[in-house]
């Protein structure tokens, strides 16, 4: 049962790029050569002569019809630094990153749009950039917000259990820095949409790429000055989103430019501006210090993360945010005494930062557990060794982690075990001897992680509100809504699976719905999937089952606890032979209420609607303030040889064990590890947006921003553990970003391990061959300058 | 400048007024509607646009469409056989060598060709991973694709192949 799949594999697919409107225009932007200067003047006269050219809009057209983009996070409130930019869809000042959109052109086909794009003259005035996350703080730096002090945007503090009385404990302390690249995540399809302005209505309706349709519409609606109840936003199929398609801003312009020309207005972004103007994340730098006992009880952490966030992360994007996952996720599955963790964000001249697969939590693990790492090696300890003392153990659940968040359930040890098992650690290490006798560097690498899935948080747009609705048609097919968009994960299969399990049918009869902000809804994102909309949508099965069986009652005139749904049939326990089918059952109750039907009292009762509609909110998340509900486990061996002649690395053997607890369907939970521990390899080995001196973006093709190939990818072994959560509806947990947060850690390790000889601490990703190579190089010098 | 294009398309002899500088990627999906032909970098890096140019898989965005002229071109969409998945496709279903199915037309044509070159000769992981190398996926982390391909070649030796 595949709906979805089969359409698509039969080329039935609708993305954003297939989509056709009567009389529709076509939008194409002109993107900012420059990263920093001021716009003297733009000169559009050549491209409004273009035949074919409606018209072109600047950045004075979008101050002139709309409001400045919406604030998506704001925490002033908590007496941090949280500062907030007054921006619009298109500039019309100052352009702040290279390929910031100047000016939209509209016309009656895309090419011509294209062609009018290159005839807009703009004038600028190149102004010093601030390109370095670093020097972008110090005094006289280059500001990127003329009416900001400086260009720090975001200094959050978290104090978590006692971390002076974890030092003061402590028999050690280890000093640990850890570098992560500038990335994008990259899905093959950039965004697109068609915007559809109703004159007549004034009301909007768009179609496209978009993650969460219920957010865009707020922000869009926000922007353009319609109110919400009159916009409508639908996701079509979406060729991969990965957090990079959660929010609108250039989404905005395509209403304004409909709601302007009359017409249906589509935009289709090139895949090198998706690179150049897309959400970018990661790029941190940790400094920090993990204190220990001799016998490898873990103590305290205190530690800064500075994030690059370019441009500003409140209004295009909601990255910002991220420092705070960032922040709380290095006590990952160990007992802590306290951690002090400070989260600095600031502004450069690069593009904006939004979500993308781990969004924070990724750089708070892998920081710890290459610090633990490190804190074994210094003990002599194995890797293994120290987090099977360090663990929560499975008695000790729901667990209040010192960092507030209520870690669900699970087996830590078990999961750690069963994949040293699989990985046969010990004949790794024997092997590993062996290679090294001949001159060879293999290394392995061993990582554990939890995933804390299901976001909530206060004070902003994430805050975890969600709607589904369950409904039986008179045919007694299925329609099942919510927020949770198909972006590849397999929402659909996930959740016909659920509501034919819990009404008794095959899961042909139920048909998830196309989401669009008529569900409320945060939608797919920080693995909400499977903890709050599937939890949404089970509560709404299960209180449609009652009202199914409470009709049937009525109708077959059998006592309620003796109705069975089975296999798309109701019928009486003791009456199997005589049933019927779920179509004959809803035919009666829409069509035939009456006293030969249903009981009158249901009547009157209001009770015999087949229809549910209702919320799920995490049972946690309001006493606690756990911004997540359940909390996935995993562990990650790989090995890893490196050529030390041409620093090329080769993943020789990948296992991951995970355990997300009930799984819903199992190739759907595969897949999603799959991916993410490809992700995870491109960003440990390959993937890095590299911006020059002034600010221009040297790499927005396939050819230079490198993702794994089917050549790179590794076999992938895999085993699950599965512990239920107690608290979501099906006992699943959110997954799809701990093998993204293992595998970038764990190839780093092995890394580390395979040139345990020379003494190297890689901590600095992506590990391309020729920076591997400028370690060997720099330590072989060192090794000899004291020898 | 405006021209007709006369090509097999999908097994359908099919004449096409182009403009002589529209790539293959534009014209079969802007006039001959073939919208499984995914147009993303536009540079022939992703492979998500890849058909068969007499039996050999291209890119579709790096081909002049005025250079098809009397060549038979074959879409994923030429792969289905009276609104039946072609076997290749049914593979990828049933062993979710998908998932947001963007690069999978491409996937499909280039795997197409493979197996139908690869004979009685089974294909193993490092040949399909050679030969898919211009095909970029975010999604699948590429096993469940291998595997479906794999699958695929089983059901073309026992016979259910097109």
């Amino acid at each position: 049962m595949k709906k979805r799949e089969e359409r698509l594999i039969l080329g039935k697919g609708q993305y954003a790029d297939d989509l056709e409107f009567f009389n529709m225009a076509h939008l194409v932007f002109v993107g900012s050569p420059h990263a920093h200067a001021r716009i003297v003047s733009i000169d559009i006269e050549k491209a409004l002569a273009l035949p074919g050219v409606i018209t072109v809009i600047t950045g004075k057209e979008v101050a002139a019809h709309t409001r400045p983009l919406p604030v998506q996070a704001n925490f002033t409130s908590k007496g941090w630094t949280w500062r907030l930019a007054d921006v619009y869809a298109i500039p019309a000042d100052k352009v702040r990153w290279h390929g910031e959109p100047v000016a939209a052109v509209v016309a009656e086909d895309e090419e011509t749009a294209r062609r009018a794009a290159d005839l807009v003259v703009v004038t600028y005035e190149i102004l010093p950039v601030a390109g370095d996350v670093l020097t972008a703080l110090e005094p006289g730096a280059p500001k990127v917000y003329d009416d900001w002090e400086d260009n720090k945007q975001v200094h959050l503090l978290f104090d978590f259990g006692d971390p002076d009385k974890a030092f003061d404990m402590a028999d050690q302390v280890l000093p640990v820095t850890n570098r992560e690249g500038r990335i994008t995540g990259l899905p093959i399809e950039p965004r697109g949409c068609v915007g559809v302005y109703d004159t007549k209505n004034d009301s909007l309706e768009m179609w496209g790429s978009f993650q969460t349709p219920f957010l865009s519409r707020h922000n869009i609606s926000a922007t353009l000055g319609v109110p919400e109840a009159k916009v409508k936003i639908n996701a079509v199929d979406i060729g991969g989103a990965f957090g990079l398609k959660i929010h609108a801003w250039k989404e905005n312009v395509v209403a304004l430019a409909s709601k302007l020309t009359g017409r249906p207005v589509k935009w289709m972004e090139p895949h090198r501006d998706f690179v150049a103007t897309g959400p970018h994340q990661r790029d941190v730098f940790w400094d920090g210090k993990i204190a220990f006992k001799n016998d490898g009880t873990l103590l305290g952490l205190k530690a800064k993360v500075f994030h690059d966030l370019g441009v500003e992360s409140t209004n295009k994007g909601i990255a910002a945010l991220s420092i705070f996952p960032a922040c709380s996720s290095p006590t990952n599955m160990y007992k802590w005494v306290g951690m002090h963790v400070e989260g600095i964000g600031t502004v450069t001249n690069k593009s904006f930062y939004c979500a993308y697969r781990g969004y924070g939590k990724d750089k708070g693990i892998k920081f710890i557990e290459a610090a633990i790492n490190q804190v074994a090696k210094k003990l002599h300890m194995t890797p293994e060794a120290i987090r099977l003392k360090n663990f929560i153990q499975p008695h000790e659940f729901p667990y209040h982690q010192i960092n507030n968040y209520v870690l669900d359930s699970g087996d830590y040890p078990a999961v750690l075990n069963k994949a040293m098992e699989m990985a046969d650690l010990e004949g790794l290490r024997k092997r590993k001897k062996e290679l090294a006798a001949q001159g060879r560097h293999l290394g392995i690498g061993l990582v554990t992680a939890i995933e804390p899935a299901g976001v909530a948080v206060p004070n902003c747009q994430m805050g975890g509100i969600t709607e589904a609705r369950v409904l039986i048609t008179p045919d007694g097919s299925v329609e099942v809504h919510s927020d949770r968009t198909e972006i590849g994960q397999g929402a659909e299969i996930s959740h016909a699976t659920i509501v034919a399990d819990i009404l008794g049918m095959d899961p042909a009869m139920i048909h998830v719905k196309r989401v669009t902000s008529d569900f409320i809804g945060q939608g797919p994102l920080s693995s909400r999937g499977a903890v709050y909309p599937a939890s949404a949508v089970a509560k709404a099965a299960k209180l449609l089952r009652q009202k199914v069986v409470h009709c049937a009652a009525s109708l077959m005139k059998i006592p309620a606890d003796q109705v069975v749904l089975e296999k798309g049939f109701i019928y009486s326990a003791d009456a199997p032979d005589k049933k019927i089918s779920y179509a004959q059952f809803a035919e009666k109750v829409f069509f035939f209420p009456g006293p030969r039907g249903l009981d009158p009292e249901m009547l009157k009762a209001h009770d015999h609607l087949l229809d549910v509609t209702t919320t799920w909110y995490s049972p946690t998340t309001p006493e606690s303030g756990s911004a997540y509900t359940s909390f996935c486990v995993s562990a990650d061996i790989a090995v890893v040889e490196v050529d030390i002649e041409t620093g090329v690395t080769q993943i020789v053997k990948y296992v991951h064990v995970h355990d997300a607890g009930t799984i819903i369907n199992a190739q759907v939970v595969d897949g999603q590890i799959h991916g993410g521990i490809v992700q995870g390899i491109g960003e440990a080995l390959y993937e890095g947006l590299n911006y020059d001196e002034n600010g221009q973006l040297m790499n927005t093709s396939f050819s230079n921003y490198l993702i794994p190939t089917s050549v790179e990818a590794p076999d992938i072994e895999i085993a699950h553990l599965e512990t239920p959560s107690p608290f979501s509806e099906t006992g699943a947990k959110g997954m799809g970003e701990a093998p993204i947060i293992g595998s970038k850690a764990v190839i780093l390790d092995a890394i580390e391990d395979a040139l345990s000889d020379f003494g190297i601490r890689v901590n600095d990703a992506p590990a391309t061959p020729e920076k591997v190579r400028k370690w060997i190089k720099k330590a072989t010098a060192q090794n000899l300058e004291t020898s | 400048m405006k021209m007709p294009l006369t090509f097999v398309l999908n097994n359908q002899q099919t004449t096409l007024e182009i403009d002589a500088r529209q790539t293959l990627l534009e014209v079969l999906r802007n006039q001959g509607g073939m919208t499984s032909v995914h147009r993303s970098c536009e540079e022939g890096e992703c492979g998500a646009c890849t058909v068969l140019l007499n039996d050999e898989p291209v890119n579709a965005c790096l081909v002049l469409a005025a250079s098809v002229q009397g060549a038979a071109v074959i879409t994923s969409e030429g792969l289905v056989k009276n609104g039946k998945p072609h076997p290749l496709m049914k593979a990828f279903t049933d062993e979710l060598g998908i998932q947001c199915g963007f690069c999978t037309p491409g996937m499909l044509m280039n795997a197409y060709a493979l197996i139908n070159r690869a004979g009685e000769v089974l294909l193993t992981d490092q040949i399909i991973r050679k030969t898919l190398e211009g095909n970029l996926c975010r999604c699948t982390g590429y096993v469940n694709i291998i595997k479906s391909v794999q699958t695929a070649q089983k059901a073309k030796l026992a016979g259910d192949w097109w």
